[in-house]
């Protein structure tokens, strides 16, 4: 139980269940250092549920995860899974960054709080250094004209990478994405892709939860997709997209594909 | 008939009617204050996973929502003696009875305005790795309390209005003392209407000074 995995992330039969519905049926997964690694998979197959185990915003059944080597929570020997105390688990998520769906921005607080403040609470920067870092990170996501603005101010696209420049003001050693672009007009959603594609050429370890199959084409290193809570097939995005091995990959694929096309201008 | 008004009545005891002012307020700020400490406590109760914590506050709620006002204050001052010995001034059961009252909407109004705030925010500051208290400190009450502040005032406007029943317990209050005045000088229909523009102004005070608070924290969003 001690040995600590090279990899970044290691997940080992990992399961989750709410009440009696098995979301996660014995995943296994390895993510290396500077790796870019897609799921993709229907609505309902646990991709998000995956990605939220990973720092605690849902506690496994069972299972066992590190991130970095270190362990995400207390592993018993019959597999179950008991969750850090806080302290522990706070000091973990503020290694993990997460860009949301919803981008979730502070909505009270300027594009310069909103990246400033992590920086200022957790790690008890000095505020002038912490605003200074977050308007280098705003200017890294092409924001540097919006560090006053507040989140109602400004597109879904611009929120979605002042969230962006949010977590990576924390210097994260991987950073977990939940659908991104997928509650942004498709306008908005290249300049968001944009941004993920330079930090996954910076070299940063990324999973990344998406329906864009252009994005997961050209940044992604490999391809896991999910059925029914379990990893059914993985491998890189030649391999998938060109000659999928199983068939319900073949059929989601299809349809996903069929879809964007329709939805093309 | 005609009727013929006589203000100088009122003008007559002004000073008499201010006194009635002063323990109104006095009152209404004193059960606003408790109101709001007890309503705390309650909240926190009503958002708790705790049994022992949740079923009491909720309870709680319940009981002073779904009685009236007027039965908790006389309750209060004529009950609770007999039940515990404890026993209370007009003046400080009526206000203990306007606040456990007042206690419960507030309690209501801090859960609503908590709640109230995105999930999403709040999963956001705890993954950047944010302690639960610093959430609560920096991202929901911040929130919170912008949504708390119409809800509160209306509160206010109500307890302010519901103050009026503490003259039944002998609360030298402005009704009261506009009892007394009516029935010393025959004149119940000058003194009345005055009062009645008192509360008015009183309330619609409470409410714009509230509005202009809103205004100014609106404004930086």
């Amino acid at each position: 139980m001690g040995r600590a995995p090279s990899a970044m992330v290691r997940v080992e039969k990992l399961s989750k269940s709410f009440g009696g519905l098995e979301v996660l049926r014995d995943i296994d997964l390895e993510v290396k250092t500077g790796e870019v690694v897609v799921l993709i998979g229907a609505s309902g197959s646990g991709k998000t549920t995956l990605l939220r185990c990973l720092n605690g915003l849902e506690v496994p059944s069972r299972g066992r995860i590190w991130v970095d080597g270190e362990p995400m929570g207390m592993f018993g020997d019959d597999g179950t899974f008991r969750p850090l105390a806080e302290r522990a688990l706070n000091a973990h998520r503020a290694q993990i960054g997460m860009v949301f769906q919803r981008f979730n921005l502070f909505a009270h607080m300027t594009a310069l709080d909103n990246v400033s403040l992590a920086p200022i609470m957790v790690k008890r920067m000095p505020r002038r250094e912490a605003e200074a870092l977050a308007a280098g990170m705003l200017a890294k996501v092409g924001l540097s004209d919006k560090l006053g603005a507040y989140p109602s101010k400004l597109s879904g696209g611009q929120q979605q990478r002042v969230a962006i420049a949010r977590a990576l003001a924390m210097s994260p050693k991987l950073i977990l994405f939940d659908e991104p672009t997928s509650s942004l007009d498709p306008e908005l959603v290249d300049e968001v892709l944009e941004t993920m594609q330079q930090l996954a050429e910076d070299g940063m370890t990324m999973i990344v939860v998406t329906h864009e199959m252009q994005f997961a084409r050209e940044a992604g290193d490999r391809i896991l997709f999910l059925h029914e809570g379990r990893i059914l097939e993985e491998g890189t995005p030649e391999t998938i997209f060109t000659r999928p091995r199983e068939d319900r990959t073949r059929a989601f694929l299809s349809r996903v594909l069929r879809h964007h096309e329709r939805s093309a201008p | 008939m005609p009727y013929t008004f006589r203000f100088d009545v009122v003008a007559a005891n002004l000073g008499f009617l201010l006194s009635g002012i002063r323990a109104t307020l006095l009152v209404t700020v004193a059960a606003l204050a408790a109101g709001l400490v007890v309503g705390l406590v309650v909240a926190l109760g009503r958002m708790s996973h705790r049994g022992w914590f949740y079923g009491p506050a909720t309870a709680y709620v319940e009981v002073f929502r779904n009685t009236p006002a007027l039965v908790q204050l006389i309750w209060f001052y004529y009950c609770l003696p007999i039940l515990t010995g404890i026993n209370l001034s007009g003046p400080v059961s009526a206000t203990l009875a306007l606040a456990v009252n007042g206690a419960a909407y507030i309690a209501e109004i801090i859960r609503g305005g908590i709640q109230g705030v995105d999930r999403g925010q709040v999963e956001a500051a705890r993954t950047l790795g944010m302690s639960y208290a610093q959430t609560m400190r920096k991202i929901v009450l911040p929130q919170a309390f912008r949504r708390m502040i119409p809800p509160f005032v209306n509160e206010s406007v109500s307890l302010l209005k519901f103050s009026s029943l503490v003259s039944v317990l002998g609360v030298a209050d402005l009704t009261y003392q506009a009892q007394v005045l009516s029935t010393t000088t025959f004149r119940p229909i000058e003194i009345f209407s005055f009062i009645a523009l008192v509360y008015f102004v009183l309330c619609t005070a409470m409410s714009y000074a509230a509005r202009l608070l809103e205004l100014r924290l609106a404004a930086s969003d």
